[in-house]
């Protein structure tokens, strides 16, 4: 079924499909619409869930939390300020190996108040101990919704799954909505690994002394290691039903190119956009967009960008002191690559607070990378100093 | 160097289970020794059943409509008030007046989902006549409200009863003051005949001291007497004496109500502001006159029901406020009108309202073919013994009806209390009770005081299921006898919801339209507007408690109540915090 929907709504069908069983959310612009969509369906009785309405993201977060010990699916939205007010909770999510999803709708953190799309919200909660998956079309979030929760509940780790604000989260794309009885087949109900049982009570997330805490962490690692394998496996089953794969890390038109942009989210589209173009002109470029964020996909980059002569990456977001937060974890991962190979990169921080991204600002970027023996500094900011 | 390798995780710390889960059962942690207060579930008295003066549980009927009982909601009803369909369709529902919900939004409309429930009943078959398992018989005087609710429920305590009317059918005011648009005859006549076909005798146009002397009552164990007010006051018009245009309101409404249809002439002023002001004027209206009502007072003073002056005010009756009948004016011996006196607001009386004050010189003519007055009745009592002590003309009675004569008791509105329909079925029910309890006394059996506080909902009227503990279909909490006040309760859970409004006559043409005027609601929106219904004070299983508890030390008993394991509750108070209708209170009492 093809429905023109805008990224939210995306987001809200994917939680249908999935018969979520338990919602818990607080409002903020501009994921708003998701929660809306769910609280109507489940009003209407579309979606049979419980909707629990709460006074803060805190809560939200801790609602789910209960709900997801109870063995239940269970499902949020956020953005900005509310995910940074859920920050305990995350953790809690994550070291309590709870399959919780949730849609953060990427938007800059305040001050300056802004409701603008940029990645610094979900980047800044990259240690809490989630899987994240950030999205480039409208139909790339319904799938990875539903693609979300059967990868988190596999691998009893929460996942986040990120679209940018109002590039997709406002903006009407045809989505193709896969039939309930594939996504059935696709994602059964959720059998819980550990739950509260009342006939058996257990305390969760008590205390742990120092001769248990490491190996615990280290169960959580392994888990996100074994989510990349999961993750192959998720897309394959999804390929198999909707013929849709995305790949934690998608090459673009890479071969032979001796330059690569490095992309995440919807800036991807726009510089697709400019490949195709220059590619035309016989330019030997290509792009790597940046799917999964956690587990990061070290492998997959070394192989993609280690023996390219130029990597430009471009940051929606910045980590202050340092620079953009691809660019860092990528530099991290080229370091075991041979010295010949390792690529001379070019950290590009851009698009803060919404700025728009816009072809002539990548064509920029492409010129000022392949004219520069090497970059300046880390840190490269587009329309401020370049 | 060692052959461990430190990077590889040891045995031991592959066996950590991959989250923070107790080894242990948490079932040996007693977090109940924590407590020094803990909750306990007490059902309260919902303020509607309180302010009932018939005492009915209206709170217990809405509940079970409100879980598809709807038939043990109707006999619920029916147990503590013989004739719903006649108090939803003319009560004054003070029970709406005293609804916590108004702080919410709108009060229930309590008024509209009885009167469904009413027809309900008079729709389905009768329950079987009480059987009669005592020996002892009552007389009743007087077949109004009060007469009968005394009647029904002295049938219901196993008692032979007769009842004496004056006039040729039963129903006392129901049937000579009420118009037929407000309680139509069908609906009074098998309400009537419900209660008689109990196995009482009716005897008609039997009027004690005329038709049969009151002596002829001794055969009798008790009497209950109930005459009603029937004589009007004095209207004080100057010339009104003798003057065949000048006539007591209530008259007028007899005669019309017994369908006969007199001419008033084209113009005709009521006096009063009343129930009695609006029947007469509504009544005057439908025989084809203009009419105004000419009132001393404002608006605010009228003491007859709102709804009624709205509705007569949108059939087209006029209103002349702050203003008094002065003198007859007589015109070649004609009849032609009255002459008025205007007034304004004085200082407060002794009932509250303010006393209206004659503004010197400001008279003025209006024009009429009729006058009615409708200021008020008075009783006539000559029928009684002198043992009988009465006080401003009316019976002195205790709490339960008994006069200052055993064994005569009275109620309605020979007593002094208000006189509206319920407060008359309220006394009949109460003095059946107090009849009951003499008669027992009287018998030798050992009975003690009556429990009346115990009896009654709250400060209200008592209860008949409480007296007959001839069970309760709902199974009450630990019941503690206080009202809920709104500032008891947890508004917090409830939704807005907009009250259902009663569904009218189009009030444009209703010229001779005797038919009733107020449908009121189907089936569908009085289950709608039960619903409504917060159920104050008492536990209608809403499962807040249990959802809140931090400890899960709340769970269901098979009775569908909830219990509470005391090994577990830490005396937090969150159950009592939650609860949105203040039936958990928190105690220290048995720690």
């Amino acid at each position: 079924m093809k429905k023109v929907m805008i990224g939210n709504h995306a987001v809200s069908w994917g939680v249908l499909r999935s018969r979520v069983e338990v919602i818990s959310a607080y409002p903020i612009t501009p994921q708003t619409q998701i929660v809306e969509a769910l609280s109507d369906m489940v009003a209407d009785g579309s979606l049979p869930a419980q909707y629990i309405k709460v006074e803060s993201e805190h809560s939200a977060m801790a609602a789910c939390i209960g709900a997801s010990i109870a063995g239940t699916r269970t499902f949020t939205a956020t953005s900005a300020q509310g995910l940074a007010l859920m920050h305990e909770m995350l953790h809690w999510a994550a070291g309590g190996r709870l399959p919780v999803v949730m849609a953060d709708v990427n938007r800059a953190m305040a001050p300056g108040w802004t409701i603008w799309t940029d990645q610094n919200d979900s980047l800044s909660q990259r240690d809490t101990g989630w899987i994240q998956l950030y999205c480039e079309t409208n139909q790339e979030v319904f799938d990875t919704t539903v693609q979300a929760f059967k990868l988190a509940e596999a691998v009893n780790l929460p996942v986040m799954l990120v679209l940018d604000a109002f590039f997709l989260s406002h903006t009407s794309e045809p989505v193709d909505v896969t039939e309930q009885e594939d996504v059935d087949r696709f994602l059964p109900r959720r059998e819980a690994t550990f739950k509260m049982d009342t006939s058996d009570p257990h305390a969760f997330g008590a205390l742990v002394r120092p001769d248990a805490y490491t190996e615990m962490r280290w169960h959580q690692q392994e888990a996100m290691r074994e989510a990349r394998e999961v993750f192959r496996e998720v897309e394959d089953e999804w390929e198999a039903i909707t013929g849709r794969r995305y790949g934690a890390v998608e090459a673009y038109r890479a071969d032979d190119a001796d330059l690569l942009l490095v992309t995440s989210g919807t800036i991807t589209s726009t510089a697709r956009h400019v490949v195709d173009q220059r590619r035309a002109a016989g330019e030997k470029l290509g792009l790597v967009k940046v799917k999964m964020f956690r587990p990061f996909p070290t492998d997959e980059l070394r192989g993609l960008l280690g023996g390219v002569n130029r990597v430009a990456v471009l940051d929606r977001n910045v980590s202050p002191g340092r620079g953009g937060i691809f660019a860092e974890e990528i530099r991290a991962a080229l370091y075991d690559v041979p010295p010949d190979d390792r690529p001379i990169l070019f950290g590009y921080v851009l698009g803060l607070g919404g700025r728009d991204v816009t072809p002539a600002v990548i064509n920029d970027i492409i010129d000022n990378t392949r004219s520069k023996a090497s970059p300046e500094r880390e840190d490269l900011w587009v329309g401020v100093e370049l | 160097m060692s052959d461990h390798d430190v990077t590889r995780p040891k045995e031991i710390g592959r066996n950590i289970p991959p989250i923070a889960i107790s080894e242990t059962s948490t079932l040996v942690n007693p977090t109940g020794s924590w407590k020094y207060i803990m909750p306990r579930y007490e059902d309260r008295v919902a303020p509607c059943n309180a302010g009932c003066p018939v005492g009915i549980d209206i709170e217990g009927y809405m509940y079970l409509i409100s879980q598809g009982r709807v038939k043990e909601a109707a006999n619920l009803l029916v147990r503590e008030n013989p004739m719903p369909a006649v108090t939803g369709r003319v009560c004054h529902h003070p029970c709406e007046h005293s609804c916590n919900r108004a702080s919410l939004d709108e009060p229930v409309a309590i008024h509209s989902v009885e009167r469904r429930l009413g027809d309900m009943i008079l729709a389905a078959p009768p329950i079987p006549a009480p059987e009669r398992t005592r020996r002892e018989t009552v007389a009743v005087v007087g077949s109004g409200p009060a007469g009968l609710a005394c009647a029904h429920f002295l049938a219901r305590l196993g008692y032979g009863v007769s009842v004496f009317e004056a006039a040729s059918e039963a129903g006392g005011m129901l049937r000579l003051g009420i118009p037929e648009y407000r309680l139509p005859r069908a609906i009074l006549d098998r309400q009537i005949e419900r209660i008689a076909g109990a196995g009482i005798e009716i005897r008609t146009s039997t009027r004690i001291g005329v038709d049969i002397p009151w002596s002829d009552l001794d055969v009798f164990d008790a009497v209950f007497v109930a005459p009603g007010a029937h004589t009007g006051k004095d209207s004080r018009i100057a010339g009104a004496e003798g003057n065949e245009a000048v006539r007591p309101g209530l008259e007028f409404l007899k005669e019309v109500n017994a369908g006969a249809r007199p001419d008033l002439g084209s113009r005709v002023i009521v006096v009063g502001g009343g129930n009695t002001a609006m029947d007469c004027a509504r009544s005057a209206l439908r025989l084809g006159a203009d009419v105004t009502v000419l009132y001393r007072r404002t608006p605010r003073e009228m003491p007859a029901i709102p709804l009624e002056v709205r509705e007569a005010r949108d059939e087209g009756v006029g209103f002349e406020f702050l203003a008094a009948p002065m003198a007859v004016v007589m015109e070649d011996g004609r009849f032609t009108g009255i002459t008025c006196q205007r007034m304004e607001l004085g200082e407060p009386d002794e009932s509250g309202r303010r006393r209206p004050v004659p503004i010197e010189g400001d008279v003025f003519f209006a024009p009429a073919d009729t006058v009615l007055t409708a200021i008020g009745e008075d009783c006539d009592l000559s029928f009684l013994p002198e043992s009988v002590r009465t006080k401003w003309g009316l019976i002195e009675v205790d709490p339960v009806g008994e006069s200052t004569s055993t064994p005569v008791f009275a109620g309605g509105d020979a007593v002094d209390m208000p006189r509206s329909v319920a407060d008359a079925l309220g006394a009949g029910k109460r003095a059946a009770i107090g009849i009951d309890h003499y008669l027992h006394e009287k018998a030798g059996e050992a009975v003690g005081e009556l429990p009346l506080g115990a009896l009654r909902f709250g400060d209200g009227n008592v209860s008949a299921v409480r007296y007959l503990e001839d069970g309760d279909p709902i199974p009450r909490e630990a019941p503690v006898n206080e009202v809920v006040t709104w500032d008891r309760m947890n508004p917090h859970h409830f939704h807005l919801a907009p009250r259902h409004e009663d569904h009218f006559h189009d009030a444009t043409d209703l010229r001779a339209a005797f038919g009733e005027t107020n449908f009121g609601l189907s089936e569908k929106e009085a289950i709608e507007e039960a619903e409504r219904c917060l159920n104050c004070g008492v536990c209608n299983r809403c499962e807040l408690c249990l959802i809140f508890c931090p400890d899960m030390a709340i769970s269901r008993r098979e009775d569908g109540g909830f219990e509470i394991d005391m090994r577990y509750c830490k005396g937090c108070g969150l159950c009592a915090a939650e609860c949105p209708r203040g039936a958990v209170t928190m105690t220290r009492e048995g720690i």
